[in-house]
Order: C-alpha cells, then sequence, then structure tokens
C-alpha cells in the first residue's frame, strides 16, 4: 500500500511537472486574400495530434517541445506547414496564419454531390458551377434563362432537360430537382419548379449535376439537380444592389409587330450580408417589372428573403437558424399563339388567364459538427404555395408541404466515411383543377465514401423511399449509385459513375382535368413512376500555362429512363384531348466537352469558357431492347456555349455565344393533319421551314464608376435572331437593358 | 495502373448491370401470344363489321407483335398497355388519333375491349364500342 502511494505521488507530480512545463502556442488561422477567419481547419502538430479552428479562426496548442511542426490543412486552400520555434523563459507563443485558395478551377468547392464539402474535381459525377459573380455581368436575372444558357441544358417553358434526359411535358413535372441549400423547391401539385421565388439576390454559387441523383435527393432528381447556395456573412458586412431598365427591341418578323408603344422591363435588387456577434444576417428584396414582348404575357413579381444563422458559443460546432423565403406574382403565362402570320406574339384570348400567386418558406435548420469527425444536420422546410386565378377560379388550387431532413457524417478515419439520413415530405393540396389530396413521402438512404489508396475515391449509396398518396402506396424500388474518382496525376482527374433515379407522378399529371381553349386534359390516376439510371465516365484535366491556368472537362455518357410521362393527344373514352400516359422509353448517348481559362496580365484580367455537348437520343424498345430510330421529342444532338469576359482598367467587357441544332422531334398533336390547325394556328408549315439550328449572341459593357459603384449596358440577342423553344413560344426578339449596381 | 484497371472494370460492371432486360408481364404474354381473330365488333350493341360499318377495317386478324408493332384489321401500327395493363392504346398512320380501349377481358382465348367514341352529331350521346377477338 504504502509503494502504491508513492508511486501515485510520483506519477501525479510527474503530470504536473509536465502541465507547468508545457508551452501554450495560441493562433489564428484566416485566408489571405480576404483576411476572413477561416473555421475547421485542420491543425496537425507532433505525431497523430491535432485540433481544429474555431469559428474566428482561433486555435491552441500545448507543447513540451523547443521547435514544432504544424501543419494547417483546409478544403479548397494549399496545405501549410510552419516550423515554430518557441522561446525560453515565453509559456505563450502568438501565430498569425495565412492561407491561400487554390487558384486552379479544380480545386472549387462544392457540396451537392455527396452533400459534403469537397473539390470539384474528385467528384465521380459531373458537375457545373455557376458563380453569382459572373451571371450578374450579364443582366440575367431570371435563373430559367441562366439554367437555359448552361452547356448540355435546355429549359423549355420552365422545364428542365440535363443533355436531353428530359422532353417537354406542357410544363407538369420537373425530372430536374431544384433546391435552396439542398432543400428541395419542387410544387406539390404541378411538380415543377418555382423559378420564380429562388433567391437570385443573394447567391453566392449553383452548383448542377448532370446525371440522375435521386440517391441523395430523391424523386424528381431523375435527370440532375441544381443546387443554389446562398451566401453566408462575413467579417465585413456586404450590401449589393442593382437597378436595372431595360426595352424589347422589334422583331424580325415586322408582321408579329403588336405594340405602339415600347415594351419596358425593369428589376430592383438589394442584399445585404452581416454577422452581429456569433449570428449571420441576410437579408434580399427583389422587384420585378416585365410588360412582355408578348401580348396578354406580362409579369410583376416581388420577393423577400432573410436568413439568419447563429453559432452557439457555449457549444462549438453547433449553429442553427432560419430561413425565410417568400414572394407574390401577378403574371399572365403565354400558353397559345393565335397564329404564325400575324400573331405569334399574340395569345390566343382563349388560353389567356391572370394568376396571383404567393409564395412562402419556412427553413429552420440545425447542425452540429464536431471536428469534422462527425456531423449531425437537420433540415426544415414548410411550404406554402397559392394560384389564384380572378377569371378561372375552376384552376385555383393552394399546395402545402412540410419536409424535414436529418442526416448523419460519420468520419471513421482519413480512409472511409459514413453518411446515413431519412427524409419526410408530408403535402396538401386544396384544388378545383386537381381535387383535394394528402400524401406521404417518406425515405432513408445511406452511402459510403472510401479512399483506399490515397489518390483513389470510391463512393456507393442506397435509397429506399415510400410513397403514399391518397392512401394509396407506390411501389418500393430501393435505388443505388456508386461512383470512382482516381487522380491519375497532380492535375488529371479520372471520374466513373452510375446512378438510378425516379420520379413519382405529380398530383397534376394524376389529376388535372381541364379546358384551355380548345385543348382538353383528362385526368389519369393509374399513371406509373418514372425511372432510370444515367452513367459516365469523364476526365478533367486542370490546365497551368505560363499565365493561364483553368480546367478542361470531358465527359462520355450514355442513359436511359422507363415509363416516362408524356400528355399524348387521342381518343379517349372521355372524348378528344391530353391524358397523362406512361409512354415514352428513352435511351441517351453523347458526350460533352466544357473548359475554363483565365488569364491575368498587369491591369487585364480575361477568361474564357465553354462547352460542347452533342446527344444522340431515341426511343428503345422494352421487350427487345433494342434502341429503335425514333428520336426523343424535344431534344437537339448540338449544343454550344462559348463565352469571353475580359476586365481592363476600369472596363468589362463580355461576349456570348449559343447555339443549339435543329429540334429533333416534336408531339404528333402538332403535326398531325387533323389537329395541328386546331391547336396552333400555322404552326405546321412555320415548323417546317424555321426548325433549324441557330446562334444567339449576347454582350455586356460596364464601367466602373468609383470603387463600389459599376454602370453596365447588357445586349441580348444581338442579331435579333427569331427562334422557338417548345411550339409557339417565340424566345425575345433583340432587347437592351442598362443597370446600375454596386457592391459596398 | 491498377487504378486504372479498377476504374474500367467498375465501369464495365456498371454497364452490364445496367443492360439487363425487363421481365413481361402475364397480360403482355397472353395479349402477344396468339393470332387473333375478330369475333363481334358492335357500336352501341350493333354490328359494325359489314360494308362501310364504323369497325369495317378492325375486321379479320389481329396481331400485337412483342415489339410493340402489330396489325388489327386493315391498320398496320403500333400498341402498348395503359392504366396499369386495363388499357391498349392503338397508333397507325390510317387512324386519326392514337385509339385508347379499356380492356374488358384478356385470356389465353378471348380478348374484349370496349371505348366510347365522341358522337359529332349528338356530343351527349357519345357512341359505345365493344370488340371481341378470339384466339386463332
Amino acid at each position: 500500500m504504502k509503494y502504491t502511494v508513492i508511486l501515485i505521488t510520483i506519477l501525479l507530480s510527474t503530470s504536473f511537472n509536465s502541465i507547468l512545463s508545457q508551452k501554450v502556442i495560441n493562433g489564428k488561422v484566416f485566408d489571405n486574400k480576404t483576411l476572413e477567419p477561416l473555421t475547421g481547419v485542420y491543425v496537425i502538430y507532433e505525431k497523430g495530434r491535432g485540433t481544429t479552428t474555431g469559428p474566428d479562426g482561433g486555435f491552441t496548442v500545448f507543447t513540451d517541445l523547443q521547435t514544432l511542426s504544424i501543419s494547417f490543412k483546409f478544403i479548397g486552400y494549399k496545405p501549410l506547414t510552419r516550423a515554430i520555434e518557441l522561446l525560453p523563459g515565453k509559456d505563450t507563443t502568438e501565430l498569425q496564419v495565412g492561407m491561400d485558395m487554390e487558384l486552379m478551377e479544380i480545386g472549387q468547392i462544392v457540396v451537392s454531390a455527396n452533400k459534403t464539402e469537397e473539390k470539384i474535381a474528385e467528384l465521380t459525377v459531373s458537375m457545373d458551377i455557376l458563380k453569382s459573380g459572373d451571371f450578374l455581368k450579364t443582366h440575367i436575372t431570371d435563373p430559367q434563362e441562366l439554367i437555359n444558357k448552361t452547356p448540355g441544358i435546355e429549359v423549355l417553358d420552365g422545364q428542365a432537360s440535363v443533355r436531353g434526359g428530359s422532353g417537354f411535358s406542357y410544363g407538369v413535372g420537373s425530372r430536374v430537382l431544384a433546391l435552396i441549400d439542398g432543400l428541395p423547391v419542387i410544387a406539390p401539385d404541378a411538380g415543377n419548379i418555382k423559378w420564380q421565388f429562388l433567391p437570385m439576390e443573394n447567391i453566392s454559387q449553383i452548383e448542377i449535376i448532370k446525371g440522375a441523383s435521386s440517391v441523395l435527393y430523391g424523386s424528381s432528381a431523375l435527370n440532375g439537380i441544381i443546387n443554389f447556395r446562398t451566401a453566408d456573412a462575413t467579417n465585413t458586412p456586404v450590401t449589393q444592389f442593382f437597378a436595372e431598365t431595360g426595352i424589347y427591341g422589334k422583331p424580325k418578323n415586322k408582321n408579329w409587330v403588336w405594340w405602339d408603344s415600347p415594351r419596358f422591363f425593369s428589376d430592383l435588387s438589394f442584399s445585404h450580408l452581416q454577422k452581429i456577434g456569433k449570428t449571420d444576417v441576410g437579408i434580399g428584396i427583389n422587384l420585378l417589372n416585365d410588360n412582355g414582348y408578348r401580348k396578354f404575357n406580362d409579369e410583376k413579381l416581388g420577393r423577400v428573403s432573410l436568413r439568419i444563422k447563429h453559432f452557439n458559443q457555449k457549444i462549438k460546432g453547433l449553429v442553427y437558424g432560419v430561413n425565410l423565403n417568400s414572394g407574390y406574382t401577378e403574371k399572365r403565362d403565354f400558353i397559345l399563339w393565335e397564329d404564325a402570320d400575324q400573331g405569334a406574339l399574340k395569345q390566343d384570348t382563349s388560353t389567356v388567364s391572370l394568376l396571383h400567386g404567393t409564395f412562402f418558406a419556412v427553413d429552420p435548420f440545425m447542425s452540429f459538427n464536431n471536428y469534422g469527425r462527425i456531423k449531425h444536420d437537420l433540415r426544415i422546410r414548410l411550404q406554402s404555395a397559392g394560384n389564384r386565378f380572378p377569371v378561372r377560379d375552376q384552376n385555383n388550387s393552394d399546395a402545402y408541404s412540410a419536409y424535414a431532413e436529418y442526416q448523419f457524417y460519420y468520419r471513421l478515419s482519413d480512409i472511409i466515411n459514413f453518411t446515413f439520413g431519412a427524409s419526410e415530405n408530408y403535402i396538401k393540396i386544396l384544388s378545383n383543377f386537381y381535387g383535394n389530396h394528402t400524401g406521404i413521402n417518406l425515405a432513408g438512404f445511406s452511402q459510403i465514401e472510401a479512399n483506399p489508396l490515397p489518390r483513389l475515391k470510391m463512393v456507393a449509396g442506397i435509397r429506399i423511399e415510400h410513397n403514399r398518396l391518397d392512401g394509396i402506396n407506390d411501389k418500393i424500388v430501393p435505388i443505388f449509385r456508386t461512383g470512382i474518382n482516381w487522380q491519375a496525376a497532380d492535375y488529371t482527374f479520372l471520374r466513373a459513375s452510375f446512378g438510378q433515379g425516379y420520379r413519382y407522378p405529380s398530383v397534376a399529371e394524376k389529376f388535372a382535368s381541364t379546358t384551355l381553349g380548345s385543348v382538353r386534359i383528362f385526368p389519369n390516376p393509374t399513371v406509373q413512376p418514372e425511372s432510370g439510371w444515367s452513367s459516365e465516365v469523364g476526365i478533367k484535366q486542370g490546365l497551368l500555362i505560363g499565365e493561364i491556368s483553368g480546367q478542361a472537362d470531358l465527359a462520355l455518357f450514355f442513359s436511359q429512363n422507363s415509363n416516362m410521362i408524356e400528355f399524348p393527344f387521342g381518343l379517349y373514352p372521355e372524348g378528344l384531348g391530353f391524358k397523362a400516359d406512361n409512354v415514352e422509353q428513352s435511351r441517351v448517348y453523347g458526350y460533352e466537352a466544357e473548359f475554363i481559362l483565365n488569364r491575368s496580365v498587369g491591369i487585364i484580367n480575361s477568361s474564357v469558357s465553354g462547352g460542347y455537348t452533342y446527344i444522340y437520343p431515341v426511343e428503345f424498345n422494352q421487350t427487345t431492347n433494342k434502341s429503335s430510330d425514333i428520336y426523343l421529342k424535344y431534344r437537339r444532338k448540338h449544343s454550344v456555349k462559348l463565352s469571353s469576359n475580359t476586365t481592363y482598367k476600369k472596363f468589362t467587357f463580355g461576349l456570348t455565344l449559343y447555339s443549339r441544332s435543329k429540334m429533333l422531334n416534336i408531339d404528333d398533336v402538332f403535326v398531325n393533319e387533323f389537329t395541328r390547325e386546331g391547336i396552333l394556328p400555322g404552326f405546321y408549315d412555320y415548323w417546317l421551314e424555321k426548325n433549324k439550328g441557330y446562334i444567339l449572341l449576347d454582350e455586356n459593357i460596364g464601367y466602373s464608376l468609383s470603387k463600389t459603384i459599376t454602370i453596365s449596358i447588357a445586349a441580348k440577342n444581338i442579331t435579333n435572331l427569331e427562334y422557338m423553344g417548345r411550339p409557339g413560344d417565340i424566345q425575345a426578339p433583340q432587347n437592351y437593358s442598362i443597370r446600375l449596381s454596386g457592391k459596398f | 495502373m491498377k487504378n486504372l484497371a479498377l476504374l474500367l472494370i467498375v465501369t464495365a460492371c456498371i454497364y452490364l448491370a445496367a443492360c439487363s432486360k425487363d421481365s413481361q408481364s402475364e397480360a403482355f404474354k397472353l395479349l402477344t401470344g396468339p393470332t387473333w381473330v375478330s369475333d363481334s365488333l358492335l357500336v352501341n350493341k350493333i354490328d359494325a363489321s359489314g360494308p362501310e360499318g364504323m369497325l369495317e377495317n378492325f375486321k379479320g386478324e389481329a396481331k400485337f407483335n412483342e415489339d410493340g408493332t402489330g396489325n388489327f384489321g386493315s391498320f398496320t401500327g403500333t400498341w402498348r398497355f395503359s392504366n396499369e395493363e386495363t388499357s391498349i392504346v392503338l397508333t397507325s398512320d390510317s387512324l386519326q388519333f392514337p385509339l385508347s380501349a379499356k380492356i374488358a377481358e384478356l385470356t389465353a382465348k378471348s380478348f374484349k375491349v370496349t371505348t366510347t367514341y365522341p358522337n359529332p352529331a349528338n356530343p351527349t350521346a357519345p357512341v359505345n364500342i365493344r370488340m371481341t377477338f378470339k384466339a386463332k
């Protein structure tokens, strides 16, 4: 017993002396360019010892050593190692560590591919990033226009198609899922994207995954996702605004001019981001008035967003807050033209209807990040959307949804990590148009990421989803994804991926029943879910040639979808009209090449980017499993985008070219001799003559009046090209806008 | 090099897994198995298979091929199931519009469909069609 006491005393004494003799290093890590503190930086010292920086970028290290080598690692930044010599007699050492971002495009950080931060080059899938700074210069305020002008994507009257994976189904249902900070913004009734209510005034970047993403994001992500990521506040408050006004020119076909006075559009946008103590606050406001270039097709829109994010002081890594998005619109959508000769820009009065639309979403969230090893994430979206048609009140509808998602991330080691999650979405529809409906969707998903070798990354995931609408259960189908990324050289990344996807029919596809002019739509409650898969192999090459940096990407892809829902026109027991049905079995083969090059010499900064996409979209026979020679509807084989932007002193110049080949096929109702004139007068002859490829040119010039204020002019469709989206949807003629913008 | 081989193997597995063939339903097998012969073609319960009858062109043999093509009397075109295989849709260049009909019965020996057709002369009283086929 005596020896035990002596031993304990010696041990305690040794430990106490050790603690007393330890020296302390207090440090702060920040971004070298912005001087913003960096949170979550790995600080590794001695062997196997380390910590992470807190919300203020601070860290503390205890050591017995006189000299110490500390490594700093943070995703998106160049790794840094500092040798520290601790002076005798000085117990505390202060350290300031500035880190530099990876300059290469391939170092950009994204979150959408695996719901965790990672470099774009290390993804197993294709992703495009749109930065707000880039699209603001081009005067693009409508997210539809922005996405439509992205390589490999076409948006037809609100319906996005990635690499030909989707056609056009009259604005109902979407195979591409739109998200705000990872939460879906699909209307619960029509299943379409509420483009006008996306908070474009406060976006940091938009991430687009090209290919099936249902394992992580569920139904509607059959063909890809578009994640609008809102901007975080920084230590320095940032206020941005712009005021813009513009005018539509006259169309090339002078017979189509119907207006006597100029057609104007204007847009006001404001956003402010600020840290108040441990709380980030962001607010955004947008007001739009677009008189439109088509008769009975105009819009007034107001949108407000608020973002509050609080970092808990007592529990390190605990963050919670709420996002609010709301909007009101008064608009008349364009459905059918009067005729091709005189009335292509005039809406057939039998289809005109004024819509008063409201949107409100509350998104509370909470996350806990334990030094990057364990992360809990809970996100909720309570959404309400209302449509009021003063003249056609039989089409009124209210749609409510309550979405919740919990995700657990666990980094078992540097080699392997797991993600588990569950989600729930309850919907309630009150509508004369669709009838009243309730539904619930429950899902569980898991994913494993492994780095078995230093340059090799493998991903595999599975999802099981249960869908119930009006008490009727859909079939439960597990879906799977997998992918691999191999860094073959310092700036060369090879990837391959496969992902399954599916989409449950929207309430509108099952139950819509209405008459619009000469168009009758019948309900089909038995329409089945769509399903499919996409796969690709690709290579991403970082470029650093003298003063030029950038990246190039090449992808070969192949996708197949079954039971795709269309609205075929036919003779049904209810009569002649349209009815949703599982009609299309599609295969799309193709390849896509994209590049970005940046050059900075003295006072001239310039960038050139672009992409070319080729698709071969055909129907296939499910029984024989053979491809047919019938082209899929609403697809084009070739699309090209080329964009250049140059800054010289106070000037900015931008020029963008978009080109698409002809549309390969459309619905039979528009070409059938018995129906075409009744639906779209004059369309058939117009289609035969004008369905050709086109080249569209946009241009913008900006001048900095001061460090904070810029004035800019944009000319879109400068050659006054006449071109069409879906049948009868003539796109905007030449138009000009002037914008005063500020950032301080 | 080993990694590249792994990458190619995974890619090959992905493609092979993705190319699996869908299974055929019982209704599909029943319909595509025999050659069918029209037995009765009725419009409002009255035979319409005679000369200049409304269903004259459906008289004779019908064959629904597995690849979705087929011959239906004098029509040549395509067919597909609809409404969870409770309806069939026929398309043909000779038909003005795709024709959708409910499947009233489908067995190894008998195939019956019903549908209605708008009556231009009297919109409130549509034409009721019933077609019965027997396996040849």
